[in-house]
């Protein structure tokens, strides 16, 4: 029969109810007396069956459940802590200030948001980000890939040759030793563009769609580092009529990114609109999808004008302002303000 | 699309119908709920593949592929130094607005993009002919006519027998919408019939403040941004569906102290409908009055300015321009 080896992965214990399995199921084991994972240690499929009623089928799809841990894979902190240093923890910009103010650049693993009025940016910074990515090792890159989910058709192909052109330039200018010269005869305009997979998402449930199908791309693709959403206010701000219906989604879809996040390593990025709430007589910016969803992205950024100064302002958790950063768009991308601008 | 198309194990089919899912959408936006249905997780999982695959049956291509398609192409200003500020033209496909106080020349540029658009794609046309929906003022025919007899002082670039041979009036597609409801039927019944002919392949509304401005009081303002949004969602279909521009005009408003921190503008007012529609468009442009005037051989015409006020493939930044007997140009500097 199949054996299903769960040694390994039971080091820690888990109650049965905690799993991911369907009501039914779980009802039938704990009624037989399973209570938690260590019962189902050694247990063959059809064991399983006739001790608990469930069918072989079933039964298997338990043990593979417990043992691919999908129940919930248990990770040692000392694992996860080897795996961050193994893996690069994030994208540096080409913007200093903002590398500082996010402690070494974008992180991997996570998600941020983007917020801010039209025209503060905030495509321009996805654009930059997806070229960031690309930057190879030798460099302080991450050397990955980037999936591009376009719900405004803001992405314009002019502009991300823009910035690609002046990453290729600004890296070719740092070459010193072999390696990087090696590295600068792939790194291209060419592949860079060819390296940023776009994907166009018309309305909410393209774009749910679509986010079920990447799993599968990411793990065909394990180079991808950065996911980008520009923007998910966009598709659920039009055709919502309950917006209790959105909250869920939005709930459902940010469980849903959380994951991918972890799981493959990714960065991803989301934009936001900005809307005015009134609160009595006086109206307020605030960032669009509501209250519940601000407590979704690890790392909120917000940017505004300030005069002619461009701000952006950091919030690491919700509602506690870490720091604010000055930068400028210019032909090149997203950079550091000049050092003439400041006040 | 109904779950019925689908490939699946009777079992899940079974669930699905318990539950009264009928169509893909459904099974999308109950992804949560799913697993009540007493399928286990890999069903749960098997099923979403299955129905966003469905729903989405096109993949990703990578940013290189799109070298050479349509979306990049543009449709020219008809003059040389305005091609220049915006990067060729309007982008194709996408929603540009262009506000400006009365009187800023709004509707002089868009009636030149009707003819631009005419052109064929060498000369930065699209080869087609134009639907210019007005909800303002009558359609102004007579300065229409002037600047068809006067295209050749315009676009010198163009051989006279090219411009000669196309007979400009005849594909420019005028329709009046005195309010929403009539703009309602315009967007979905006449203008996809054009777009889908290939009679036309631009689209403009002058303008769009009007129908907002007149017809919500202050206090309907959650109705009329609802109502906004669902107008601009159509104006992006039709733009996207048919690779046509949308040109929106748009008036502007006294600049409000508390909105003065959108953005740094160079003059005390800002395009109208606020941030609810602000959101909605791709291209911000500006047409303002300058003091001053410019002359050339026997016209003089009051400065104006075309400013970039935003836009994901184009710096800020502005030229001067004039409007002449043959349309406006920008003024070298």
């Amino acid at each position: 029969m199949f054996g299903v080896n769960l040694a390994s992965t039971l080091k820690m214990q888990r109650s049965v109810s905690s799993l991911n399995l369907n009501l039914s199921v779980r009802a039938r084991l704990i009624s037989a007396g399973i209570q938690s994972t260590r019962d189902l240690l050694h247990v063959s499929p059809k064991q399983l069956s006739s001790e608990t009623g469930l069918s072989q089928q079933e039964a298997l799809e338990v043990l593979q459940v417990v043992s691919t841990g999908l129940g919930g894979a248990s990770i040692s902190a000392l694992e996860l802590l080897q795996r961050e240093e193994e893996e690069p923890k994030s994208i540096v910009t080409f913007c200093s200030q903002l590398d500082t103010a996010l402690a070494g650049g974008l992180p991997v693993g996570k998600t941020t948001e983007v917020c801010g009025t039209p025209g503060t940016g905030k495509t321009q910074l996805c654009l930059q980000l997806a070229v960031d990515v690309q930057v190879p090792p030798c460099f302080g890159g991450v050397g990955g890939q980037v999936v591009f989910i376009d719900t405004e058709g803001t992405f314009l192909l002019q502009r991300v040759t823009d910035m690609a052109a002046a990453a290729v330039q600004h890296c070719a200018l740092l070459v010193e030793d072999d390696e990087q010269r090696v590295a600068m005869t792939t790194f291209s305009v060419e592949t860079i563009l060819s390296n940023i997979f776009l994907v166009c998402c018309h309305d909410y449930l393209e774009l749910l769609a679509e986010l079920h199908l990447l799993p599968d791309f990411l793990s065909e693709h394990p180079r991808v580092r950065l996911l980008v959403i520009d923007s998910l206010a966009f598709p659920f701000r039009q055709h919502f009529d309950e917006l209790s219906q959105r909250t869920r989604l939005l709930n459902g879809l940010t469980q849903q990114l959380i994951a991918m996040a972890t799981n493959q390593n990714l960065a991803v990025v989301l934009t936001n609109h900005m809307t005015t709430r009134l609160q009595g007589s006086k109206s307020q910016l605030v960032p669009a999808l509501g209250e519940s969803w601000g407590h979704a992205p690890t790392i909120r950024l917000l940017l505004q004008w300030a005069g002619s100064r461009r701000l952006a302002a950091i919030f690491k958790s919700s509602g506690h302002m870490d720091s604010t950063i000055q930068y400028q768009i210019t032909s090149e991308g997203f950079r550091d303000a000049d050092q003439l601008e400041q006040p | 699309m109904d779950c019925e198309q689908l490939e699946l194990n009777p079992r899940i089919r079974a669930a699905l119908r318990r539950a009264d899912l009928r169509t893909v959408q459904d099974i999308l936006c109950s992804s949560q709920d799913l697993h009540t249905l007493g399928l286990s997780r890999s069903d749960v999982q098997l099923l979403l593949r299955a129905a966003a695959q469905a729903y989405r049956p096109q993949c990703q291509i990578t940013a290189l592929a799109l070298r050479g398609e349509q979306s990049s192409l543009r449709l020219s200003t008809g003059c040389v130094v305005l091609n220049e500020l915006l990067r060729g033209g309007l982008p194709v496909g996408r929603v540009t607005e262009l506000s400006g106080e009365s009187g800023a020349g709004k509707t002089q540029l868009a009636l030149q993009f009707c003819l631009s658009v005419q052109y064929p794609v060498q000369h930065g046309g699209l080869d087609s002919g134009a639907v210019f929906i007005s909800t303002e003022d009558s359609f102004p025919s007579r300065r229409l006519q002037q600047l068809i007899r006067e295209q050749p002082n315009l676009r010198s670039d163009v051989p006279k027998s090219l411009i000669d041979s196309i007979e400009f009036s005849n594909n420019i597609y005028i329709e009046h919408a005195a309010d929403l409801d009539s703009l309602q039927v315009c967007l979905t019944r006449r203008v996809p019939l054009l777009l889908a002919r290939g009679k036309a392949r631009l689209l403009v509304v002058d303008s769009v403040a009007a129908l907002f401005r007149s017809e919500f009081q202050p206090s309907d303002w959650l109705e009329r941004n609802k109502q906004l949004i669902r107008f601009s969602s159509k104006l992006h279909q039709l733009g996207r569906e048919y690779n046509t521009p949308v040109l929106c005009v748009n008036q502007v408003t006294e600049t409000h102290t508390h909105t003065h921190t959108h953005l740094p503008l160079s003059s005390s007012v800002s395009p109208a409908l606020g941030l609810a529609w602000a959101n909605q468009v791709m291209v911000r442009l500006m047409m303002h009055r300058l003091q001053g005037t410019v002359s050339q051989g026997d016209q003089s015409s009051a400065l104006r300015r075309l400013e970039v006020v935003f836009a994901p493939h184009l710096a800020r930044g502005d030229r001067n321009a004039a409007i002449w007997r043959e349309g406006v140009r920008g003024v070298q500097t």
